[in-house]
């Protein structure tokens, strides 16, 4: 066990560094504060309006309603039950394309080849994953409880044990996802396995639809089954639920049981990885490779893969120069866009989306159709385009040297960067809402109101996303404090000019006032966040590994 | 002490490491040479069982390449120098110093840091250092538990001209003392004076394996030959 005493003080050290690291720079500590004061915040409103609330519901149950399905809290449970099956399904099926790693290039580098027993190096880190799930859970739970501190009285037990369901999940399918690689590796099965995870993941898709199609309507049959107490011994979904439920029927034993079952799964899983991993280093070195490139480009240090999501890649070109300085930034990204897709200004993913616009626009001259389906579909595609942003992926161009070398003005760089996103943007906004708005025969004025929001909601996804990459040093800052800008964007600048749309929706009737006022807000916050952007890229450094 | 017999890695139908047998002495220093994608990293990281052989047998000083036995006798200094972000250069020392089972070796970290250069950065974090300095710091970490034997994989990459001239006087001095050294690089000039053998790889095949001096005599006839003229000659596309 030599092993496990060498990985714990190694991660000992690098726990007292971390928080050495911390204590060096305590500036780094205020956004964590804000997030703190924010809970205590919360929780302090929702609990002192909690006792009041609770006694109101009390005295507001109907006595013929005890009888009745509570459909609001089963489609709540079923829910939830749902999104983990998915997530459970979908870590199963991605288990099958790649290996899980516990492992950095330093552990290959130093220690694989150091010597020590490769089974008590997995044991120690697989038991050690426990601690980022452990972490994950506590804020996650942190967050959302702060929300139904008034509606649940939030004791310890309960915290502890909705904690424990949450974090000895996400905890349990590393290992499963590990030993289901292993099995491949060792005995070629991987085609079956696949196959098993889409027979469950259709399974439990039926469990969804037949009782849905059963009940007199849909959505009051559609989680019946994965809703009911029964559903409560699903392995790991089902027990987690099982263990956090102590939060409504506050029994201990029941609760433990589940936990025990999680601890007898854990053992076996355990057992069967030890036993079938074998020598595992070459299994884990392209996994470990590829985790510490992500972490690197979460860093900035490295540029992403061009290749990613690439429909087009062996695309032979012969483009000609579009012109001296910052344009060959354009160049560049034009070439890489005609690489992804068929065509660099509108592609097959454009033309799927447009589609879909177009076709709910036709459907809604239909009376069973309503325009408000389509109204919603320019919404989300509006979003869709801020996520966009956000999750803008060559964003590491700002961190190549020759970003700062190329002679230009940093506007004129930056402007050639984006500018054939806004027109692709502007393309793809325009093949949907012009035949769109005629199909439909709605307002004329959602064209050029789509056109500029669309533009303008990209704009600032992608200024929350560039703004913290230049501006903080430290990665964990930057994945820290971008949930944080996120939300105070949102809370002075998006929230505000949605509830002023909301509003005029409400007074006029119409979607187009209603987009108008959004657009104007968002069009603001746009103009900030570009004024800010444009100020911190002057800042800009290059930073090698 | 290091023996290879019929070692085969395969990715798919294609071949990184075709069937390839040698053998190193004790107190052998063996050069491996090979123009880019001939299989050197791909046979290095077999033998030290970061990947995982097709077939072949590989023994260490006895043992089965493996085997924790087989791990005690060797270290390997890769290609790429990964460090851990958050250990300094001290604990990274100190860590290896565990793992190998080194009980007085802060005298001798001491002077690894010192002859490297890296003694005022024993207490900067592995996420601060350079490329250069993470390969040295890889270094010193190889070169702590003393092993009989060390795979250098390129490992003058990134490296300042003083670092070059301290790893080949290392490789000396390595040499002396009776160490068995196998080192995969393109610098030519870094193995000749030193190496007792050179093996050139192309395509996963080992195309020569002797002494510089037997090497040339066999296929190249001109005098005054360099070893790079051998190389190149050798390694030339038909």
């Amino acid at each position: 066990m030599n092993e496990i005493r060498l990985l714990f003080r190694k991660d000992l050290f690098i726990l007292v560094n971390n928080i050495k690291l911390i204590l060096r720079n305590p500036l780094r500590l205020i956004p964590y504060g804000a997030f703190v004061a924010y809970f205590f915040f919360m929780y302090s409103q929702r609990m002192s309006s909690s006792g009041d609330s609770k006694g109101k519901d009390l005295q507001n149950i109907d006595s013929s309603g005890l009888e009745q399905v509570d459909f609001g809290m089963q489609n709540i449970i079923g829910g939830i039950t749902l999104a983990a099956l998915g997530i459970l399904i979908f870590q199963l099926y991605s288990s099958t394309k790649r290996n899980v790693s516990f492992f950095k290039m330093a552990d290959v580098n130093l220690l694989f080849t150091a010597p020590v027993k490769p089974a008590n190096i997995l044991i120690y880190y697989m038991a050690r994953s426990i601690l980022p799930a452990l972490g994950g859970s506590i804020l996650f739970i942190a967050y959302t409880a702060s929300q139904m501190a008034q509606s649940f009285d939030l004791t310890v037990g309960n915290m502890a044990f909705l904690i424990l369901g949450m974090a000895l999940f996400f905890f349990m399918i590393s290992p499963i996802r590990f030993l289901v690689y292993t099995l491949h590796t060792k005995y070629g099965v991987m085609e079956y396995i696949r196959t098993g995870v889409i027979v469950v993941g259709i399974a439990l898709g039926t469990m969804i639809l037949i009782p849905g199609l059963m009940a007199e309507k849909f959505w009051q049959g559609m989680f019946s089954w994965i809703a009911s107490p029964w559903f409560d011994f699903f392995p790991l979904v089902g027990w987690s639920r099982g263990i956090a439920s102590y939060l409504s029927h506050g029994n201990l034993i029941l609760s433990f049981s589940f936990i025990a079952l999680y601890a007898l799964a854990y053992f076996i899983v355990v057992k069967l990885v030890i036993q079938f991993a074998g020598y595992y280093y070459e299994d884990v070195l392209e996994a470990t490779n590829t985790n510490e490139e992500k972490l690197e480009k979460v860093r900035g240090k490295k540029e992403v893969d061009e290749g990613t999501y690439s429909l087009n890649s062996k695309k032979q070109l012969a483009l000609p120069d579009f012109g001296t300085g910052a344009k060959a930034f354009y160049w560049r990204n034009y070439v890489h866009s005609s690489r992804q897709d068929f065509h660099p200004l509108f592609g097959i993913y454009s033309l799927g989306m447009a589609g879909i616009g177009i076709v709910l626009a036709g459907l809604s001259n239909f009376d069973w159709f309503s325009h408000k389906v389509f109204y919603v579909y320019l919404i989300l595609m509006l979003t869709f385009y801020f996520m966009a942003g956000i999750g803008r992926a060559n964003i590491g161009d700002l961190k190549k040297p020759f970003f700062i070398l190329i002679p230009a003005s940093w506007s004129a760089k930056f402007w050639n960067m984006i500018k054939l996103d806004v027109v692709q943007t502007l393309i793809f906004a325009g093949v949907l809402i012009v035949p769109s708005v005629f199909l439909a025969h709605i307002s004329f004025g959602l064209i050029p109101l789509f056109l500029v929001g669309i533009v303008v909601f990209y704009l600032i996804g992608f200024a929350i996303n560039l703004i913290p990459q230049v501006a903080l040093d430290e990665g964990w800052d930057r994945k820290l404090i971008k949930p944080f800008m996120i939300g105070g964007i949102f809370l002075f600048g998006i929230v505000p000019s949605v509830i002023l749309s909301v509003l005029v929706f409400m007074i006029t009737q119409q979607f187009v006032w209603t987009l108008f006022t959004c657009v104007l807000g968002m069009t603001l916050v746009a103009t900030i966040l570009l004024h800010v952007t444009l100020d911190v890229l002057k800042r800009l450094e290059f930073k090698e590994m | 002490m290091l023996v290879v017999n019929n070692l085969i890695k395969q990715y798919g139908k294609q071949f990184a490491v075709n069937d390839i047998s040698f053998e190193l002495q004790g107190g052998e220093v063996v050069g491996l040479l090979g123009p880019n994608g001939a299989g050197k990293s791909t046979t290095i990281k077999c033998i030290v069982g970061l990947l995982r052989k097709t077939s072949g047998e590989i023994t260490i000083g006895g043992f089965d390449h493996l085997s924790v036995e087989a791990k005690r006798f060797f270290s390997y200094i890769p290609e790429t120098p990964y460090v851990y972000d958050l250990l300094t250069v001290q604990e990274h020392l100190q860590f290896i110093a565990q793992a190998y089972g080194v009980k007085e070796w802060k005298t001798k970290g001491n002077e690894l840091l010192e002859m490297f250069e890296l003694d005022d950065k024993r207490d900067k974090l592995g996420r601060d250092l350079s490329k250069g300095m993470r390969q040295k710091v890889s270094i010193c970490c190889a070169l702590l538990p003393d092993p009989q034997l060390l795979f250098f994989d390129e490992p003058m990459i990134g490296l300042d001209p003083k670092a070059i001239k301290n790893t080949k006087k290392i490789f000396k001095e390595l040499k002396e003392a009776g160490k068995t050294i196998l080192v995969s690089t393109h610098m030519i000039d870094s193995v000749e004076s030193i190496a007792d053998r050179i093996m050139i790889l192309k395509d996963g095949r080992i195309l020569g394996n002797d002494t510089i001096a037997n090497l040339k005599q066999q296929f190249v006839q001109d005098e005054g030959t360099t070893l790079e003229d051998l190389f190149l000659e050798l390694t030339k596309d038909e």
